[in-house]
């Protein structure tokens, strides 16, 4: 990436940062389904973006919109002070996009493909270095349908930052690939951060979305229910620990809610979370009912509340990979 | 511009690593024509058959038969074949493809003075090159040498040409006009598929992320197409120029302009089903169920006023038909184009019709 003015988090949180995307009111209907429902919101330079939900929640149907891929029915979009439904091409020129599956020529190399891409812009970034990016020196010569799963990924993404973007949109950029894939893909999206540029992110690890994002705007049924950072997305919803276990035999909610200090209970199969502000208290009730109705207790730890949890709580909803 | 470049290397790339393409584009066409050329290459006779009408000269008649009958070829075959009768019966012989040529030998020129001549009177198909390049210097050497034997009181004999359009081409000249109108079908009906596959796989989807336009990559694939076809129509003329010596009669111009306009018909046709079709699977049997009448019915193979009766209403609405019927007229009878202004018509309707039906329900996702 081509050094830009060095930004970091502190920065980011400036009042007088630029917003390189607006949007309002959105609205987009599929018949009687309100995919997006009147979502605003605003997006700095330099930030990392997250955008949360469970599936149909109406995350890529706002972020095809942002990227000029959809017309809204009401609502507006400005992406780098350019009306998207005006302009969309002027847009895309200055956009980096991944969607979510690596949807390539089968029949073009690594380096064909690159070149590909890069003729479809005004401006581009050298072929050598965006297959420095996906890490396919030795693949350069092998055709898309020949990659592996992971290379096809990495591929894709990378194609997304050839034309030097000012914004990048990720949907779902490290699914598919294995850990160490994910870590480098996690430092390409911390390099351009640190250029100044700013990623939209929609992810499905709540981990990765910690992690990166400097903020997250956690969506459901077309609307955005949360939005904030991820630290403070959790303070000020789960003030609370988790514990965490499995149990066959459930005894059911009613049982788990009665035990002392215990303020929540989520359960899906044979997986429990419950939440308590006295983590000794809690857990000896939760080991004496265990012992006095003989039921099997296992896998048990004991957390701070992370995104995940806050996730359940506002959605009712786990997400999965 | 850069993006049109891109657009169509990309699809030439693609197109050389595709074996059913290549195939289909290039081979297949060239197997019938080889298949069906050498098939059907020996129902013609090595010995030529030559009829003469002796008008009144029974002596030089029988000169000149007696000369054919002794020109051998290797192997003690001979090279021709006579048969003497009335003139009507054995031009009539000429015209059903049963004799090569007719001699006709008119009265007095067995009592010609030294000094005077006369003409041999020659009746042959001029549209078979081999009666152009073979049957008629033979002909000519064997009288000229009879006009030599006869010496000082007999008169030189000359020879008069008169070409006969017989109704009997070579199986070769007629079929290969309709295997280049059958791959034109092939490989425009098939570029919908690209689409189809481009579609469904989501390639479109990401293209649209940036900023080349769809009108580019709509271009770029038809002009990639075109010269695809260009390129076999070339090749299937060559082979069958270089193997089975078929001749071009016609306009070259004519021939790329009707050339040009099927292959519109049938990428249209392709972008048709790409409208309707939603997934490779489902797209490749659509695809055969149009191709195959076609192939069948529109006189790629067979004459289709040898097709029964009941499937002609459907033959005159195939665009195959008429893009058949003006190849072959015009690299066959060397017919100009505005001669064949109905084939020109039905086929532009058909794309018209194609076209805006696809612009009217094609959707991109």
């Amino acid at each position: 990436m081509k050094p830009r003015t060095q930004t970091n988090r502190s920065h980011k949180m400036d009042v007088s940062a630029s917003k390189v995307i607006e949007v309002t009111n959105l609205v987009k209907s599929y018949g009687t389904i309100k995919a997006v429902d009147q979502i605003s919101f605003g997006v700095s330079q330099g930030e990392v973006f997250g955008m949360l939900g469970p599936n149909g929640a109406g995350k890529t149907t706002t972020v095809e919109i942002v990227e000029g891929l959809r017309p809204a029915d009401a609502g507006s979009a400005t992406v780098l002070g350019i009306d998207v439904a005006k302009d969309s091409r002027a847009v895309k020129e200055r956009i980096g996009i991944q969607p979510q599956s690596p949807a390539l020529f089968p029949g073009l190399t690594v380096r064909e493909m690159i070149r590909f891409f890069r003729q479809l812009y005004k401006k581009s970034l050298p072929t050598s270095q965006i297959i420095e990016l996906a890490s396919l020196q030795e693949s350069r010569n092998v055709l898309f349908r020949n990659l592996s799963g992971g290379q096809q990924q990495r591929l894709s993404v990378s194609l997304a930052f050839v034309n030097d973007p000012e914004i990048i949109f990720l949907d779902e950029p490290t699914t598919g690939l294995d850990p160490q894939a994910r870590r480098a893909m996690w430092d390409v999206i911390e390099t351009f951060r640190r250029a100044g540029k700013t990623v939209v992110l929609t992810t499905h690890y709540m981990e990765e979305a910690q992690r990166l994002c400097d903020r997250i705007a956690i969506m459901d049924y077309g609307k955005i229910i949360a939005m904030d950072s991820p630290q403070r997305l959790i303070e000020s919803n789960i003030k609370d620990s988790a514990i965490q276990f499995k149990m066959k035999d459930y005894p059911g909610d009613q049982v788990l809610t009665s035990l002392p200090d215990v303020s929540k209970v989520i359960r899906e199969e044979d997986d429990v979370i419950i939440y308590t502000n006295n983590i000794p208290s809690a857990i000896s009730g939760l080991l004496a009912m265990a012992s006095q109705r003989s039921a099997e207790l296992s896998e048990l730890s004991v957390r701070q509340a992370t995104l995940e949890d806050v996730f359940l709580k506002l959605t009712g909803k786990r997400i999965r990979d | 511009m850069k993006a049109f470049t891109a657009v169509f290397v990309g699809r030439y790339k693609q197109f050389i690593r595709d074996r059913a393409a290549l195939f289909f584009s290039f081979i297949f066409p060239i197997i019938f024509i080889l298949l069906f050329g050498w098939a059907f290459q020996n129902m013609g006779t090595e010995t030529f058959k030559v009829g003469l009408a002796d008008q009144g000269s029974p002596r030089i008649t029988t000169y000149i038969a007696v000369g054919l009958e002794s020109v051998e070829l290797e192997g003690d075959v001979k090279m021709f074949e006579t048969e003497r009768g009335n003139l009507d019966d054995l031009l009539a012989s000429l015209e059903d493809g049963d004799l090569d040529a007719v001699i006709v030998v008119p009265a007095g020129i067995d009592a010609l003075e030294p000094g005077q001549s006369d003409n041999v009177q020659v009746y042959y198909d001029a549209s078979r090159t081999v009666n152009q390049q073979i049957l008629v210097p033979a002909l000519s050497q064997v009288i000229s040498t009879i006009a030599q034997f006869e010496g000082k009181y007999t008169p030189p004999i000359g020879m008069n040409q008169q070409s006969v359009q017989s109704h009997e081409l070579r199986y070769i000249d007629f079929l290969l006009p309709g295997i280049l109108g059958m791959t034109l079908m092939f490989i425009g009906v098939q570029g919908g598929l690209p689409i189809i596959q481009q579609r469904q796989a989501h390639i479109i989807k990401r293209l649209g992320s940036t900023p080349l336009r769809r009108s580019t990559l709509v271009f770029g694939d038809l002009l990639f197409g075109m010269i695809v076809i260009l390129a076999s129509a070339a090749l299937i003329i060559l082979v069958g120029r270089l193997v089975f010596d078929v001749q071009m009669v016609g306009n070259w111009f004519s021939l790329c302009g009707i050339v040009l306009l099927g292959s519109l018909v049938f990428v249209s046709l392709g972008y048709l089903i790409a409208a309707f079709v939603k997934t490779q699977e489902s797209a490749i049997p659509v695809v055969l169920i149009v191709n195959l009448p076609m192939m069948i019915l529109s006189g790629t193979f067979f004459s289709i006023a040898s097709m029964p009766a009941f499937v002609e209403p459907l033959i005159k609405i195939l665009p195959l038909t008429y893009v058949n019927d003006a190849l072959r007229q015009i690299m066959v009878d060397g017919t100009p184009l505005h001669a064949m202004t109905t084939d020109i018509a039905v086929l532009a309707a058909w794309a018209v019709v194609c076209l805006g039906i696809t612009i009217r329900f094609f959707k991109w996702d």
